[in-house]
């Protein structure tokens, strides 16, 4: 028998894992059909999640982690059994600004660009218009990897910059209207600038937070309880399909499937460019290797201890627990047994 | 504050829609009632205008840049929060099925808001009925050209009489159990391929 399941993901790269789930029989062959619903925006998506409009989506790992904090929306509880991937965010500057950045403070500009930031103080100091930022979301690792830094720049982007929140499919088109000066984003919507010329890419998670959670499968709490065995299945299905989705003999064929207009749409070759190993984006993918697809609670108890350091959470918060709590490493091992795949220190 | 004092502010890219929802609320007594579609301004709109109700539709990823600007206190003169129905959340699943999602000033009794969501809700339902309607009307148009162009084929080039050239149609719908509109297009494209 087969149980169909509704999944909710965004036009974002990392959107692969579930798509491929799907797309290449994965999900059949665990007893799933996965209805995958495009969505727009975060906030819908985690509406619809937490209500069961959606029972599972492609989802920022902030968000269910917020969610058991009780912070944001209506807040009903919702946990990580499985992670879908590391990377693919960078921090996209219009092209105008990179000049300026570049004018201030060549020798930052040439140096590690973690510390690139250092340039945009200067033009910041020499500037009488705040400049705007965005990402894409309060509970973001694109909101604490910008943070960090601007932080690292000697930048405090409370009070020196203006920091607001852009969907994804809307970030590029906000930078080249001049609306704001510069974003954290997943790809491809830093590629797909850089290829326009409207902007340039001064950091990535990489440079930044390299092994930092980035999205993850995102299922209510409840409805987990209630369905053990389906959501085993689904951890199977998108552990499967990340290994795939690894492999660079499949990167061609991901690109030309996330090319559809249906998936991410957009450019092809911008797709390309992000997966095929050696032009220059292979890397900032990973699906699969380093344990991409684990839960960690550490990696929980990471987003928990930026959402304190930045003020959206209040201490005292038990971050280990909630951390555990949310990040379910337990389902991914239950599930993920029969696979035999190694986790070091697991 | 009476409820008719509320400041109501409806987002929504569908400006149809909106009218919808606005006359509903205005009906119901609601009288300070504003629409803004999309904005290249909406967070200084909504500084300016400093509502006590945000009705939003669901899917419109200004959403996500409202949250932000709720968070941070200062930009807003009051804390704003996502209404939730605290009564065990059937209203707020209800919302979000017809794609509904409002904001409210944190402190408003949530039964005084009640009434306001509820009339969201049954607009946005009534609207969303409306264009299924209208979806059908069209597609069933649409539909009747296609059978009167295979039927005007059959006639020209088969010689049969219109009602004949009809019935050999849903005939062969029947028999081949599929849709009278499939028939009529294979009907179409084997004239076109000149079989």
């Amino acid at each position: 028998m087969t149980t169909t399941l509704r999944i909710g993901f965004v036009p974002l790269i990392d959107c692969a894992i579930p798509v491929i789930a799907q797309d290449k029989g994965f999900a059949e062959e665990e007893g799933l059909r996965l209805d995958l619903v495009r969505e727009n925006a975060w906030a819908a998506t985690r509406d619809k999640v937490a209500y069961g409009v959606l029972d599972a989506a492609h989802m920022l790992a902030g968000i269910p982690v917020a969610s058991i904090l009780g912070l944001g929306g209506a807040a009903v509880p919702m946990i990580a059994p499985v992670a879908l991937g590391l990377g693919g965010n960078a921090i996209t500057v219009s092209t105008s600004l990179f000049q300026r950045m570049v004018q201030a403070d060549p020798d930052a500009m040439a140096g590690p660009r973690v510390k690139s930031a250092l340039a945009l103080k200067k033009v910041i100091a020499g500037s009488r218009e705040k400049l705007s930022f965005a990402t894409v979301f309060p509970y973001s690792t694109h909101t604490y990897e910008l943070r960090a830094w601007l932080a690292a720049g000697g930048i405090d982007p409370d009070r020196d910059v203006n920091l607001g929140v852009i969907a994804p499919p809307r970030m590029a088109g906000h930078l080249e209207a001049g609306w704001i000066d510069g974003y954290c984003v997943g790809e491809p919507w830093n590629l797909r600038t850089a290829a326009r010329g409207t902007g340039v890419i001064v950091a990535t998670k990489a440079d930044i937070w390299p092994d930092s959670p980035e999205k993850v499968l995102a299922v209510r709490r409840d409805w987990a309880g209630e369905h053990p065995e389906t959501v085993a299945a689904l951890v199977r299905a998108m552990v499967r399909a990340a290994q795939w989705a690894d492999a660079p003999a499949n990167r061609e064929e991901l690109a030309a499937i996330l090319a559809r207009p249906d998936m991410v749409g957009g450019s092809a070759e911008v797709l390309r460019t992000a997966l095929l190993p050696g032009s220059g984006g292979m890397g900032r993918h990973v699906f699969f290797r380093r344990n991409a697809t684990v839960p960690w609670p550490d990696k929980a108890e990471w987003l928990i201890a930026q959402m304190v350091r930045w003020g959206q959470a209040t201490p005292p918060v038990d971050a280990a627990a909630l951390a555990a709590a949310v990040f379910r490493h337990d389902l991914y091992r239950q599930a993920t047994e029969s696979l035999g795949i190694e986790m070091p220190g697991g | 504050m009476r409820e008719a004092d509320f400041s109501i502010l409806v987002i929504d890219e569908n400006p149809d829609r909106a009218a919808v929802v606005e006359r509903g609320l205005v009906e119901a007594g609601y009288v300070r009632v504003s629409l803004i579609g999309t904005s290249g301004n909406m967070v200084g709109r909504i500084q300016a205008m400093a509502p006590d109700v945000i009705i939003i539709d669901l899917e419109n990823p200004d959403r996500d840049t409202l949250e932000q600007m709720f968070h941070v206190s200062r930009i807003v003169r009051r804390p704003i929060a996502m209404f939730v129905d605290q009564s065990g959340g059937a209203m707020v699943r209800e919302a979000v099925e017809a794609g509904v999602s409002a904001y409210v000033v944190d402190g408003l009794r949530q039964e005084r808001i009640k009434p306001i969501v509820e009339m969201a809700i049954s607009r946005f339902a009534a609207f969303d009925t409306l264009r299924r309607e209208r979806d059908d009307a069209h597609a069933r148009l649409a539909d009747r050209k296609v059978i009167d162009r295979a039927k005007g084929l059959l006639m020209k080039r088969k010689g049969l009489a219109e009602e004949d050239a009809y019935a050999l149609l849903r005939r062969t719908a029947m028999q081949q159990n599929r849709k009278l509109v499939d028939i009529a297009q294979s009907v179409i494209t084997a004239f076109e391929m000149d079989i």
